[in-house]
């Protein structure tokens, strides 16, 4: 049956024989853009993929949004007022914002929203830790009221990293915070094609026409989200050779993530710009098991840190080109305000591999074998994981490697038992520049132990250098908690950070009003 | 007649039992939780369990077994653990660009590989048999996914230089937008994908013809004045017909295998990169629904193979 | 039956003694001689066996150093390949990386062999087994190999012994099937026959009569398994579901550089060309074998 309903279209398509083979990719009202990995849900509330993130940003708007000075700015908001002790939060919305099925947008659809939210988030538990009530006035206005203070709340509602605070219609809001939400309906700058959405392949957005866009310049997530395209498509393309050709060819307009290696290619092509894309970067990420021997033990992670060259790291990751990386003693971003190097003196330097042995035979290394878990199929962690075996190795440690992939890594490292019984030593990833930038959005910071992020590190002077951060009333106190924190996460050996990298962008020439942001943003883009 | 093709029709449903049962118990005991993997970073073990429930993971492996076999029935193959979209229209989305790749591959290679066969065995022991047989064994030796970069890197990208760039690199045209564009995007990978199947059909072609070439019935036919090419495409190549189709039968596994590794590498959104993805992801039900369906289709194939014999020879009976 | 004529092709062998025992000066050359695709698999086969063997002592280094600093050189005097993304010795990896497809390539043909010719023989002796064993079989048979053996890849992790297990399942029901069609025919055959009937006990029916005239075929599609094997090997590493990473394998060395293959094209090539070699090599000694032990078996593929 298939093959004649099959045969069937192609005698009637026989017509149409001479349809030009580009057509799609050179209309200018169409964007076709590779992201940097599938994007398997769009709901950057319960799930926290950088991918999900980027296209809920179309679908949906935020409260507040956060410009390139990483200053919040009113988005759905028309402003808000505030108390003297940060305690009584009042926030008025714009009229005339509507959701793409035509409704009105009001505070009955944002409460449940932001409840959702709280649930998922670090900053939105602070929040929800000290709420008294959170309540609608109007059609237009709602309050949060507090019984602590908190100062950071526009950070919080405009926050760009996942579990964002994104505003739905009451009807999606109220799945279940665990649950991925099966609506696609939202009031941001694009709609969500659902019926042309084929996971693993494509995804399709439309523009939407009575998006109330706010008449400011766009910047990053705030200001007016100024459409320029009817369609855009995402293409997922997994292979980077075949990425990398499809741009070439002219059959797809901006590749959000070429990898290094490939990016001489572009750059010798005619037709193509290729830039760093978030000058924010990443943080390459060693991440131990603090619960698990041989790692339970401060002396031994800190002698694994005495050898490891996040110059090898580097290479490994961003390759040879040295304006794509740097070494960066430091748990922040390397460029925003509170970065400093205070403290990790320990991973400056030449490379002490006999001190690193002697430290690691008197903190008690007994020869345990390390199960180092490996996701191959992502470049960056595959890198790492590859670089640190070497390293163990030379240490004279016994290393399992254990290749598998990013899915099920995170089940591996949600997992607190021993390594016997399925649990972990070392696994690897990374973080993104922009929530390394304060400890507000920064998980792997904390050192709360059994609830801290995966490898349940635990530190009382940590946790108080972030206390101190939250409490920091001007720039000046917060660089001083920034340094304190550094200092006790070194000592603490919190995680190893790898280095600092930053990854290229590569669109055609034709497209113009690609910025550098911590995510790619499509409003303001053009193509001719 | 009847009471044959009855008989083979039925004897594909302990088939199908064995390769449900076994997809469903492989997936079963497969290591990696989809509860945790869904609840994210952040979640609390009693969150992970509440998921794990609603998913009915906590159920007893007979239970699941016959409650999806009972969906699969009734057509329902479940839903998606990381789409949340019912297998059955993920499958759906997919079909086209697959059965497209493997339309066109089949017709490719058929049209060249049984005149290259019959002309090898005609001309025994010259050139172009020589060379049709150093080309089909060079087919089996190359993997798919060398042929397919090489391919694209010269007829794509015009790596050499030789203005032949003509074909897309990547992707997929569906058929509404064009027969032209759509057989383009495709011709490419259905030549990587056809090359060992080529060589497959080309050697069985040439064997079965050297050996029916050898029977009376020829002689005659050659002693009875029949034109050279009357002999080799009427009359001869019509009595090795069965094995070369049996061949086509048995060999569209190795077309599924390959469709895999070739959508991968020119990104074509079938159900081979849905396979891969998902059994990267622990997506258990699209695992479940596109081997059950792979192999349903192989099945069928082949149960057509076996009934086509009949056409083609009238004495097969059983 | 579904069988029908499939096993047909093997079902009605009957076969000559294997080579007569007797010797003399010049027989092997005039046996090369006469099946000269023997002649030029055995010798590749035989090149690349040694290159496995003697790998440490090839001018190799450590084919898992890392030297990151040294990464995606071209070809030179001092990496006679080049190096990878990791800086990694590509000369050293290939050389290295012979052991693991050749390993995976035998262990799979003999593995898949042993196991299929066992099954094939109670099925094709116990009848009350024939029926259900072979429905699984053909069950195991209609799912593609490839696909099998990936779920299978995922299901119990990355190691070059899973390699083996997941290509060898695929590979099994092919010889069961193979060996039950010899072994039915066989039965038949008078002097079996009359070996059941004065009364011989099974076991030697099968160790005397049936093992022996099932090895000529079995030889043959070993061979051809243990190709199959090699190149299933390369594309479980493509996808990401093969031997482990750390392993050099030509697969694995292909995966690697898949990404690159644009701007640094050598680190696919060597791999793939050792790989497409020793494949041919096998496939040429798997069709040579066919025509010396089975001249019957040849004519049909």
């Amino acid at each position: 049956m298939k093959r004649r309903s099959f045969l069937t279209a192609t005698a009637a398509a026989g017509a149409t024989l001479a349809a030009p083979r580009l057509s799609l990719a050179q209309n200018t009202r169409v964007l076709k853009f590779i992201p940097q990995a599938n994007l398997s849900s769009l709901d950057a509330v319960a799930g926290t993929q950088y991918v999900v993130r980027n296209a809920a940003m179309m679908i949906w708007d935020t409260l507040y949004g956060v410009d390139d000075s990483i200053t919040p700015k009113p988005q759905m908001c028309e402003g808000h007022t505030v108390n003297a002790d940060f305690t009584e939060w009042t926030f008025k919305l714009r009229a005339g914002l509507k959701w793409h099925d035509g409704e009105k947008v009001t505070t009955r659809d944002v409460i449940p929203s932001l409840q959702r939210w709280m649930v998922r988030d670090t900053m939105g538990q602070l929040i929800k830790g000290r709420l008294d009530a959170l309540e609608a006035t109007d059609d237009l206005t709602f309050r949060f009221r507090l019984n602590k203070p908190f100062a950071k709340m526009l950070f919080a509602l405009g926050k760009s990293n996942a579990p964002m605070a994104l505003i739905m219609p009451e009807r999606i809001a109220k799945t279940d915070p665990f649950q991925l939400i099966k609506e696609y309906v939202g009031s941001g700058p694009m709609k969500f094609k659902t019926d042309e959405w084929v996971p693993g392949a494509k995804a399709v957005f439309t523009r939407f026409e009575e998006y109330a866009v706010r008449p400011e310049a766009s910047s990053w997530s705030a200001g007016g989200k100024r459409m320029n395209f009817d369609r855009i498509e995402w293409v997922i393309i997994p292979d980077a050779a075949t990425a990398a050709a499809a741009l070439q060819n002219g059959e797809v307009d901006w590749w959000e993530n070429p990898i290094a290696d490939v990016v001489p290619l572009l750059k010798r092509n005619r037709n193509l710009n290729v830039d760093i894309g978030d000058p924010l970067g990443n943080i390459g990420s060693f991440r131990m098991n603090h619960l698990n021997p041989p790692f339970d033990k401060v002396g031994v992670r800190r002698a694994v840190m005495m050898a490891l060259s996040q110059t090898d790291y580097m290479e490994a990751v961003a390759g040879d080109d040295p304006a794509l990386w740097k070494v960066c003693p430091s748990y922040f971003t390397p460029g925003s305000a509170l970065y400093t190097e205070v403290g990790g003196d320990l991973l400056k330097g030449p490379r002490n591999f006999d001190a690193a042995k002697k430290l690691l035979a008197e903190s008690g290394y007994a020869g345990e074998v390390i199960e180092l878990v490996v996701p191959v199929d992502v470049p960056i962690t595959k890198a790492e994981g590859d670089v640190t075996a070497d390293l163990l190795k030379k240490l004279g440690m016994n290393v399992h490697y254990n290749a598998t992939d990013w899915g099920t890594t995170g089940t591996i490292r949600a997992k607190k038992d021993p390594v016997s019984k399925g649990g972990w030593n070392i696994f690897h990833t990374w973080h993104a520049g922009a929530d390394c930038i304060n400890p507000a959005p920064y998980t792997a910071l904390d050192c709360s132990g059994e609830t801290a992020w995966f490898g349940w590190p635990k530190s009382q002077k940590v946790q108080d250098a972030i206390a101190q951060w939250y409490a920091a009333p001007d720039l000046a106190a917060e660089k001083k908690a920034a340094e304190a924190i550094n200092i006790a996460s070194f000592e603490n050996v919190t995680y190893i950070p790898t280095g600092f990298f930053v990854q290229y962008t590569s669109w055609r020439k034709n497209v113009s009003g690609v910025v550098k942001a911590p995510f790619p943003v499509f409003w303001g883009v053009e193509k001719s | 007649m009847f009471s044959y093709i009855l008989r083979r029709v039925l004897s594909t449903i302990p088939v199908m039992a064995v390769v449900a049962l076994f997809v469903f118990s492989l997936l079963y005991i497969a290591p990696g939780d989809p509860a945790s993997i869904i609840a994210g970073d952040q979640a609390s073990p009693a969150d992970v369990e509440r998921i794990r429930m609603a998913l009915g993971l906590d159920r007893p492996f007979l239970v699941r077994f016959f409650s999806w076999v009972w969906d699969v029935l009734n057509g329902d193959l479940g839903t998606s653990i990381f789409t949340n979209l019912p297998v059955t229209k993920m499958i759906g989305q997919r079909i086209q660009p697959t059965v497209s790749l493997m339309v066109i591959t089949l017709v490719i290679s058929l049209f060249t590989a049984i005149p290259l066969g019959v002309v090898a065995a005609w001309k025994q022991g010259s050139w172009i048999d020589r060379f049709a047989m150093i080309i089909s064994t060079a087919g089996f030796s190359v993997p798919v996914f060398v042929v397919g970069y090489v391919l694209a890197y010269t007829f794509a990208l015009d790596g050499f230089d030789l203005g032949i760039g003509w074909f897309p690199v990547q992707g997929y045209t569906p058929i509404e937008q064009g027969v032209w564009p759509w057989f383009l995007n495709l011709l490419l990978p259905s030549v990587a994908l056809g090359l060992i199947y080529m060589a497959l059909i080309a050697r069985i072609t040439r064997a079965t013809m050297l050996e029916v070439l050898s029977q009376d019935y020829v002689r005659t036919a050659r002693a009875k004045g029949a034109g050279q090419r009357s002999i080799l495409f009427l009359h001869a190549l019509k009595n090795a017909a069965v094995p070369i189709i049996t061949v086509v039968g048995i060999g569209f596994a190795t077309l599924i295998g390959g469709a895999v590794v070739t959508e991968s590498v020119f990104a074509i959104p079938g159900l081979g990169r849905l396979t891969v993805d998902a059994i990267l992801r622990r997506d258990y039900p699209i695992i479940q629904g596109v081997v059950l369906m792979f192999s349903f289709v192989y099945v069928l194939v082949n149960l057509g193979v076996d009934l086509l014999y009949t056409l083609f020879d009238p004495r097969i009976r059983y | 039956m579904s069988l029908s004529l499939k096993s047909g092709f093997t079902a009605a062998v009957t076969l000559p003694d294997v080579l007569p025992p007797r010797r003399e000066r010049g027989r092997a050359m005039l046996f090369l001689y006469r099946h000269p695709t023997i002649a030029m698999g055995g010798l590749l086969l035989g090149l690349i066996l040694c290159i496995a063997i003697f790998a440490p002592f090839l001018f190799t280094v450590d084919p898992t150093a890392l030297a990151p600093a040294k990464r995606t050189r071209p070809p030179s005097q001092l990496y006679w390949f080049g190096t990878d993304m990791l800086g990694r010795d590509i000369y050293s990896r290939v050389l290295y990386g012979s052991r693991i497809s050749l390993i995976v390539g035998f262990s799979v043909a003999a593995v898949s062999s042993v196991v299929g010719v066992a099954i094939g023989v109670c099925a094709g002796f116990i009848r009350l087994l024939d029926a259900v064993v072979m429905r699984v079989m053909d069950g195991l048979m209609s799912i593609p190999s490839i696909l099998l053996a990936i779920a299978f890849m995922a299901l119990i992790g990355a190691s070059v012994q899973n390699v083996v297990i997941a290509i060898s399942i695929a590979e099994i029901p092919r010889v069961a099937r193979l060996v039950r069609g010899v072994v039915l025919s066989l039965r038949e055959q008078p002097y079996v026959e009359a070996a059941i009937a004065s009364g011989t006990s099974i076991p030697k029916i099968i160790w005397r009569h049936i093992l022996p005239n099932t090895m000529a075929p079995i030889i043959v599609q070993a061979t051809f398994i243990c190709a199959s094997a090699m190149l299933a090997e390369a594309t479980l590493s493509f996808i990401g579901a093969g031997t482990p990473p750390t392993i050099p394998s030509w697969g694995n060395i292909m995966a690697e550089g898949r990404a690159l293959w644009q701007v640094k094209p050598f680190i696919v090539f060597f791999p793939a060309a050792f790989l497409s070699v020793t494949v041919l090599a096998v496939n040429l000694l798997g069709d040579g074998l066919r025509d010396a032990l089975d001249p019957r078996l040849a004519k049909r593929i």
